[in-house]
């Protein structure tokens, strides 16, 4: 039986921007309840500011903002440790100490979170990442792999809708958990919906076609979420109605400070669109931003005028 | 293009240029080594590397440069570390190096040191037999586990002595010593010699210094020139350092043992690091907190934690660390390096940390 005050919270940020709905789904499907930090704002970002080691990254600092506004309303935080994905795929660090930072934080006791550990993508650690969960939460493992294996199958029936038909179209491009989060990228996609182009991002593409344009990186790239940037780069940096793309990472992203340059080299500069790469921390005003998104549309008008 | 002879070079770390050079000249390769690191070379790496990359990225980079400006044309250097940046760093230099044409880079894959550094030398030296580049990287191992002795040894003694200066000069002058060595023979009697010299000037035997630990990320722990000599600094202070991190060892471990299947550092420190660090994070980041706990649970009087600015495993160690610290109320000083740290503020920063620790001693 589930214990009965078992309450599952998911923070909202870093990779449930991209397995979210899986999470959400699977717990869902077993009947335990689940509730999900609410969007990131200014008072997230404070505390996880306050929380956090100096110099960790912003989604790691927002991440922990999130845990920290779940604390009081549920028992059990969900905070999966991934490593590895796809067979040839890692991810960053951040990741792999995810759960040891956020226990170390808070000084939670093992009991509190909830830690399927994905270390290699195989069916085995698969089985042993629900197995580990169900037992967390107590839930019998019978019924906790049917509902992964539902909400897994509606995870990758989710296919994204295909952005507006449009001449005018202008690519974002960045890790997942920067573009979905609306307390960073709303200024900049105000702007842009306010100038009359549609905005394409990653999430707007099958993530198979992504992985399977990163291919030419691949001996080189061996970050996954690396890979699908580097992979939406070289896409849209084909297609003809794009008329330029913004990149946007955060300080102190280890890959991405290498990965940036390695693309600009390899696609940005060779594409002959304009482009550029915005950095975003936790300081910023929104007017420096707004500022330097408003000189590259001038850029990219001024393009389409000659 | 064969007939042409490749010029190799292999950025600075510590002393690992000792053995290395010695290898690569024996087996007869043409070796241009970059000049000593220096202000110049941070400072030409750092004009040439994205601003955002860590710190050992800008070193290796600056040491390329002014090597390849003095002929080299093979660029040596290391890769596949995982979910560091270490692996990608290679990727990203040759950009750089692409519009030089004339530079090739050799790859040595840390996951399979020994069969890589056995290809290399190999081409690098088609004249040499198998034995012999065998025996060369048998000996320049036993030459970099020569200078980890003398090195811990140093650290040792020179805690306690009145006249640190005086090992250091020593131990210095035995590196030196070394370089010069060509057989196994003379390296152990070198060795012995200086331990033996250092041991001898130990005058203040009879009490036990302050320790500390020394844990961080391997090449900034290793380098004295990015660390700013902080072990001569701590012995000079009296204080006794104890790392964990030492290249002989690394080296010894990750090519015989590995390859034999006898040991696995992930797996020896998974255990030591529980409960503050429960999984692997790459780089050296469960190293630090497994060398740490250890050390908080035999009664050190301090801990030391020095990394490069941004280092994606070294911040994830550091939420361990804390706790550590506040767990056994042990000082710890953090010390993050970039290319504007200038040598005052952390020379500073060490000697309020070493009087803090000897206080608390004599309590």
């Amino acid at each position: 039986m589930i214990n009965v005050h078992v309450h599952v919270g998911i923070p909202r940020a870093m990779l449930y921007h991209e397995f979210g709905s899986l999470w959400t789904n699977f717990f869902r499907n077993a009947g335990v309840p689940v509730s999900l930090s609410g969007e990131t704002n200014k008072q997230i970002l404070g505390r996880g500011t306050l929380l956090g080691v100096d110099e960790s990254c912003l989604p790691l600092k927002v991440y922990l903002g999130h845990v920290d506004s779940l604390l009081s309303r549920c028992s059990h935080i969900f905070v999966p440790r991934i490593c590895q994905y796809h067979r040839n795929f890692h991810f960053c660090a951040k990741f792999a100490g995810l759960p040891d930072v956020v226990r170390n934080t808070f000084r939670l006791s093992p009991e509190q979170i909830i830690v399927p550990n994905v270390e290699y993508n195989s069916p085995v650690n698969q089985l042993q990442s629900i197995y580990n969960t169900c037992q967390s939460i107590g839930l019998p493992a019978i019924p906790g792999y049917l509902a992964y294996r539902q909400a897994l199958k509606s995870w990758k029936a989710d296919v994204p809708g295909n952005s507006k038909p449009s001449n005018r179209k202008i690519a974002v491009i960045g890790h997942s958990y920067l573009l979905n989060d609306n307390f960073f990228c709303h200024d900049i996609l105000k702007f842009l919906a306010s100038r009359g182009v549609n905005v394409v991002t990653p999430n707007h593409v099958a993530r198979k076609v992504l992985y399977d344009e990163a291919k030419i990186f691949e001996p080189d790239i061996y970050w996954q979420l690396s890979a699908k940037i580097a992979g939406a780069a070289s896409f849209f940096s084909r297609q003809s109605d794009i008329l330029g793309i913004i990149m946007i990472s955060s300080f102190c992203c280890g890959p991405d400070s290498l990965v940036n340059e390695y693309l600009e080299h390899h696609v940005l500069k060779k594409s002959d669109k304009p482009y550029i790469i915005i950095n975003i921390d936790e300081h910023m005003g929104n007017a420096g931003l707004i500022t330097r998104v408003e000189a590259f549309w001038d850029l990219v008008e001024w393009r389409q005028k000659s | 293009m064969e007939a042409e002879i490749l010029k190799v070079t292999y950025p600075h770390m510590g002393y690992l240029n000792i053995p290395v050079l010695s290898m690569l000249n024996n087996l007869g390769v043409e070796v241009i080594e970059a000049p000593p690191i220096s202000k110049k070379t941070l400072e030409l790496g750092s004009l040439y590397s994205p601003e955002g990359v860590c710190l050992p990225y800008k070193m290796n980079m600056g040491n390329f440069i002014e090597s390849i400006d003095q002929g080299a044309d093979t660029l040596v250097s290391i890769c596949g570390a995982g979910k560091c940046r270490m692996g990608f760093y290679n990727a990203v230099q040759k950009i750089h190096f692409k519009e030089k044409e004339q530079v090739q880079f050799y790859m040595l894959d840390t996951n399979h040191l020994f069969s890589d550094l056995y290809r290399f030398l190999r081409t690098m030296a088609p004249q040499a037999s198998r034995l012999v580049v065998l025996k060369n990287i048998a000996m320049a191992i036993k030459l970099l586990k020569a200078l980890d002795a003398m090195n811990e040894a140093k650290n040792f003694y020179g805690a306690r002595t009145n006249s640190p200066e005086q090992i250091i000069k020593i131990y210095r002058g035995g590196s030196q010593e070394l370089a010069k060595c060509i057989d196994f023979k003379k390296i152990n009697s070198t060795r012995d010699t200086t331990i033996n010299l250092i041991g001898a000037l130990c005058n203040n035997n009879h009490r036990q210094p302050p320790k500390v630990v020394l844990i961080g990320e391997f090449y900034v722990l290793l380098e004295p020139y990015v660390n700013h000599s902080i072990e001569d600094l701590l012995i000079k202070q009296g204080i006794e350092v104890k790392k964990f991190v030492y290249t002989g060892n690394w080296v010894y471990s990750n090519t015989l043992l590995q390859g034999l299947g006898l040991y696995r550092e992930e797996k020896a420190y998974l255990d030591k690091a529980k409960p503050y660090l429960n999984y692997h994070v790459g780089g050296d980041g469960l190293k630090s907190v497994g060398s740490a706990l250890q050390c908080a649970r035999e009664g050190y009087d301090g801990i030391i934690h020095i990394y490069p600015f941004g280092c994606m495993p070294e911040v994830v160690a550091q939420s361990a660390l804390k706790n550590i610290a506040s767990d056994y109320k042990l000082p710890l000083l953090t010390l993050s390096i970039d290319e504007h740290s200038s040598d005052v503020g952390i020379v500073t920063r060490i000697e309020a940390f070493a009087d803090c620790i000897k206080r608390k001693y004599q309590r």
